[in-house]
């Protein structure tokens, strides 16, 4: 039997096969000669652009044509573009064609297009180029300042700036989800507030990112209800509800609806809570795609190092004994006092146990994330206590409880917590004619997000971003960074590089809310109560003399020519926002930066690489391959992946960073199979000591049995 | 009945439970993994219990958009290629490693093999967790009333199956390889072929978890093999290279009648056709035989042989997926050092 047809058969749909994704798999197979195929990838960005995207790109006859088009046609708003003269709009396209910009990946190019760039509604048609959503972005952001859209062009096409997915993704679209990327919303403990979330949670993945809820103060399993015993049933029905949730609302399709869970380490539910991430769990209690978290104060660690149990509180009873959520009570501070009364409901497991099942549960799913709630909040510069984190445990801003009527309206509307972030890629960033009005530029971009942004469907969202305007500078391509200037990850230079870079952006990021509160007369509420209006925030860097401990990282900033701020700098810094404060609660948040730095060619976020070559799988893109950004044949030694870097290095570098950090950074740690729960377990206690303030993904690398693998495979071997 | 000497290895005086058939006189020993003869039979358990997964892990009503996309006739394919490979997994899981389990070499051969079965009936329930998930019964009825009206289809299962109840132990553990390292791969080039295309992408990674597993299920059958063959007289090793050669030719050509007929309409034929030589020859590396087909014959399209690896090591977005990376670990207590701070 002969498979040779005489004739190609025609293919369509899903029978296709499309050469541009082919060139990009070789990138995952070695040539011949054992060397890896980068030109293949790059051949395939350029066929895809060639065979896909340029024959489905409108044609228009000029930038104000096109604009006029997209107006008329409903696919972008008219009011941020009527904030300028039309010759403006026409000089900033063309300053935006002018730069020349290239996508350096397959990954990079096909992102872009399947995810970002404006289509016409039948989804055929591109509508936008890079540069255009770039001018786009821009545009929103600049609110008519003509400064401040010409120097956005200029960081996003230099790759400098690259605002966070949803702001990238919707600014200036007609129909389109919120800028902002991340909510977090307190639960409280009565059916109300449970009821109201769950429609928080709704309305809010539909318009965009994720959505943290805190479940902390929900009543345990079997607790009263109106003072009848073994009536409620805990904390993994409201999660069910909310797992469900999440998968019904999305962005118009754009971005699957997300959310996670967090829980105190100290509630009665929390190894159930845990267990609905078993690989064997009943479906009634099983979560799949909720995302969970665990706040773990410094007792427990206490208690683990003692070898003695834990106790875990009653929220109900803790409530009604001391008037104040279980959430907003610092359990290492009261826990003998609690433990002492007979009042609270509480029982005891083994606090080692308790690690162990965390980590246990963290092999089977990854999850769940952790936060180390005394660090956080003996770092956080506002009053108020931190309770939780966001999908990406990044994001820890205080919040405080909403209270509704009978029927969910709001009674009394509280704070909650929204955050939009944007990161700077720290290759180019070093490469500023000027790293602090880089910063600036940033720091103003995020900031008319948020004062572009009012969240209406939910009045405690609104009202936090009000009261606090935060934002989240966050920062990425360490690694490409790093291993560009041939260091190697968690080296003494490169945590020493990580460490002055961080304390320089904190300084021009401060500077320009500084700046901002200057120029509107206004500061965000609270800022009597933080420690940057006492001062004592910047005791830090005006006590003594911070600067880099290496000759080769003192090189790097002078050949740079980027200042690191002095003491002096810090003083005069202090004492103008003594005067004049600023204008952001919050300044600073390290996200991830899956899908942006794709786009961007960065390593995500400060992690060392997954591997050099990255296989991604996205539910829009399929499978696709990803070479490390700045990885040449010369200097792939310095592109060791983060399962062999280990986590002391990983957590030493983030420690670094977090010093000088207000919110948090997202930190995964990486791990072969071989690896136990007890691994695991040291990593935390190390993270913890090394005042990390959050935990987020655990990753497993499993390694093909030997015999078993595909030949010539350079995932395999790398 | 004898009591045993206990100057004498217990492996000598007793039998493990499936020998009772031929000596219903032997004293009986329970396994003991404390004394491992064959290392590779606890790193294969070892991995295979790591691996452990079930279908309920994976999000697949997260494909139900996708699944309304396709057309009819790609819905009908994706159906027929899935109760195709219910049915391999079903003979496998049934009949395939179990009668391995009397032929065994160690008695934790036996033991991998049981846990090899299970595995295959969690793969068979799989495939019906998409179906009821994405389809609906009437469909669902159809696509099994097509497999067992397709004569191909059963003869595919056929052809093993008669060297799985026939007299010789070495037929049994060719034919198992084959099925596990061939026949069931031209199943699996239509979701990695989705995968790559971003098109049912959490039944991909399901498929992607079946993979990781069936690598260790092929992988050990034919390692058994080799065991067995090499101190054989030359006489039998001929006889069996010759049979391995004669079953993997008739399994090709029925491979290549069956998925034709599946893959002919969506013009993936050629393509599929490269595939299964490029698994023919994998089947033939594990049973330790040369290739079969020349390099050119098997040049697989890289993006779906860069998507087969077996390594877990896919960064996947936990926006749209579980992921097939991650596995059971193994418990140790932290000491009091660890907490030393």
């Amino acid at each position: 039997m002969t498979t040779i047809a005489s004739e190609v058969p025609v293919r369509t749909g899903i029978g296709e096969r499309k050469d541009y994704h082919a060139l990009n798999a070789e990138l995952n197979l070695f040539a011949p000669d054992g060397s890896i195929q980068f030109d293949k990838d790059r051949q395939a960005a350029a066929e895809y652009l060639r065979q896909h995207v340029v024959p489905n790109t409108k044609v228009f006859s000029s930038a104000a044509e096109r604009l006029e088009w997209l107006v008329d046609h409903d696919y972008y708003e008219s009011e941020f573009l009527e904030a300028y003269t039309p010759e403006f709009l026409c000089a900033l396209h063309e300053r935006a064609h002018s730069v020349g910009h290239q996508f350096a990946t397959f990954l990079g190019a096909f992102k872009f297009f399947t995810s970002y760039a404006l289509k016409t509604f039948d989804g055929t048609t591109y509508l936008e180029g890079f540069e255009e959503r770039v001018v786009a972005t821009a545009l929103y952001l600049g609110q008519g300042d003509e400064q401040l859209a010409t120097g956005l062009v200029d960081e996003m096409l230099s790759g400098r700036f690259q605002p966070a997915t949803p702001t990238f993704l919707n600014a200036g679209k007609a129909q389109r989800g919120e800028l902002v990327s991340c909510f977090l919303l307190r639960v409280e403990d009565n059916l109300e507030s449970i009821g109201r979330s769950v429609n928080s949670a709704l309305q809010l993945s539909k318009r965009g990112g994720g959505v943290a809820l805190l479940l902390s103060n929900l009543r345990e399993v079997a607790a009263p209800i109106k003072r009848i015993e073994n009536q409620a049933s805990g904390v993994v029905p409201v999660m069910k509800i909310l797992e469900d949730s999440f998968s019904y609302a999305n962005q118009l399709g754009a971005r699957q609806g997300a959310g996670a869970v967090y829980l105190h380490a100290h509630h009665p539910d929390i190894l159930r809570f845990l267990d609905t991430k078993r690989e064997n769990a009943d479906e009634k209690i099983r979560i799949k795609t909720l995302s969970l978290g665990v706040v773990i104060p410094d007792v427990t660690f206490q208690l683990a190092k003692d070898n003695r149990d834990m106790h875990l509180f009653s929220p109900y009873d803790v409530q009604r004994e001391y008037g104040t959520p279980l959430s907003d009570l610092s359990v290492s501070d009261h826990y003998d006092e609690l433990v002492a009364n007979p009042r609270i409901r509480k029982n005891a497991v083994s606090a080692r146990e308790f690690f162990k099942t965390l980590a246990e549960l963290q092999f089977e799913s990854g999850y769940p994330y952790v936060l180390f709630e005394d660090t956080v909040n003996r770092a956080n510069p506002l009053a108020g206590h931190i309770n939780m984190s966001n999908l990406c445990s990044e994001i820890l801003q205080t919040n405080t409880p909403s209270t509704y009527d009978s029927a969910i309206g709001y009674q009394e509307i509280g704070q909650d917590i929204s955050c939009n972030l944007g990161s700077l890629n720290i290759a180019q960033a070093m490469n500023s004619s000027n790293l602090g009005s880089t910063v600036e530029t940033a720091v103003r971009a995020l900031t008319s997000v948020s004062d572009q942004t009012n969240v209406d469907a939910v009045p405690s969202v609104a009202n936090g971003n009000e009261t606090s305007h935060a934002i989240g500078l966050g920062q990425m391509n360490l690694h490409g960074y790093l291993a560009s200037q041939r260091i190697h990850y968690g080296s003494e230079e490169g945590i020493d590089f990580t460490d002055i870079y961080f304390l320089t952006i904190t300084y021009h990021a401060i500077r320009a809310s500084n700046q901002i509160a200057i120029e509107r007369g206004k500061t965000f509420a609270g800022f009597e109560d933080s420690t940057y209006a006492d001062g004592s925030y910047f005791d830090k860097y005006t006590q003594h003399d911070w600067l880099p401990a290496t000759q080769r990282v003192r090189e790097l900033f002078a050949d740079a020519g980027v200042t690191i701020p002095s003491r002096e700098d810090w003083v005069r810094l202090r004492e103008s926002v003594k005067q004049h404060g600023i204008y952001n609660a919050y300044l600073q948040a390290v996200p991830p930066t899956g899908s942006i730095s794709y786009v961007n060619n960065a390593t995500a976020s400060i992690h060392p690489v997954t591997a050099k070559i990255e296989i991604r799988k996205e539910g829009k893109l399929g499978r696709v391959y990803y070479p490390a950004p700045h990885m040449s044949d010369d200097n792939v030694g310095f592109y060791q992946d983060a399962y062999e870097i280990g986590y002391e290095k990983i957590i030493d570098t983030y420690a670094a960073a977090t010093r000088h950090v207000d919110q948090g950074l997202s930190l995964t740690l990486f791990f072969r199979d071989t690896a136990t729960t007890r691994d695991i377990n040291r990593a935390q206690i190390y993270a913890w000591r090394k005042g990390i303030k959050t935990l987020y993904y655990i990753r497993l690398r499993q390694p093909a049995l030997e015999g078993t693998e595909i030949e010539n495979c350079v995932s395999c071997t790398l | 009945m004898t009591t045993t000497n206990p100057t004498c290895p217990l492996s000598e005086t007793s039998v493990t439970p499936p020998k009772y058939r031929h000596d219903p006189l032997a004293r009986l020993r329970p396994i003991n993994w404390n004394r491992v003869g064959d290392e590779k039979d606890l790193e294969v358990w070892n991995r295979l219990t790591a691996n452990f997964w079930l279908p309920e892990k994976v999000p697949l009503s997260n494909d139900i958009p996708a699944w309304q996309r396709l057309t009819e006739k790609e819905r009908t394919l994706t159906m027929r290629v899935f109760t195709g490979l219910t049915m391999l997994d079903t003979v496998q899981a049934t009949v395939g490693e179990i009668c391995q389990i009397q032929d065994a070499r160690t008695e934790h051969e036996e033991a991998v093999y049981t846990n090899i079965a299970f595995m295959q009936s969690v793969h068979a329930r799989s495939y019906s967790s998409v179906f009821s998930t994405l389809t609906s019964t009437p469909e669902i009825d159809d696509a099994y009333r097509w497999a067992v009206n397709n004569d191909l289809l059963q003869q595919r299962c056929k052809k093993v199956l008669k060297h799985y109840y026939g007299n010789d132990p070495l037929k049994r553990k060719v034919s198992s390889t084959l099925l596990s390292s061939l026949l069931l791969y031209a199943g699996f080039y239509l979701p990695l072929h989705f995968s790559v295309h971003a098109t049912l992408t959490n039944t991909a990674d399901m498929i992607r978890l079946i993979l990781r597993d069936k690598a260790v299920h092929g992988y050990y059958s034919g390692y058994k093999y080799q065991r067995g063959i090499e101190n054989q007289a030359s006489e039998r090793q001929n006889e069996m290279h010759e049979f391995t050669y004669e079953l993997l030719e008739d399994l090709y050509e029925l491979e290549l009648a069956y998925s034709g007929e599946l893959y002919e309409p969506l013009g993936l034929m050629d393509d599929v056709a490269v595939f299964v030589r490029y698994n023919a020859n994998k089947a033939l590396m594990n049973l330790g035989y040369p290739a079969r087909f020349s390099p050119g014959e098997t040049e697989v399209n890289p993006e779906i042989l860069a998507a087969l690896a077996p390594g877990a090591d896919e960064n996947h977005d936990f926006f749209s997926g579980s992921g097939s990376s991650y596995v059971i670990g193994k418990g140790e207590d932290t000491s009091d050092a660890d907490w030393d701070f």
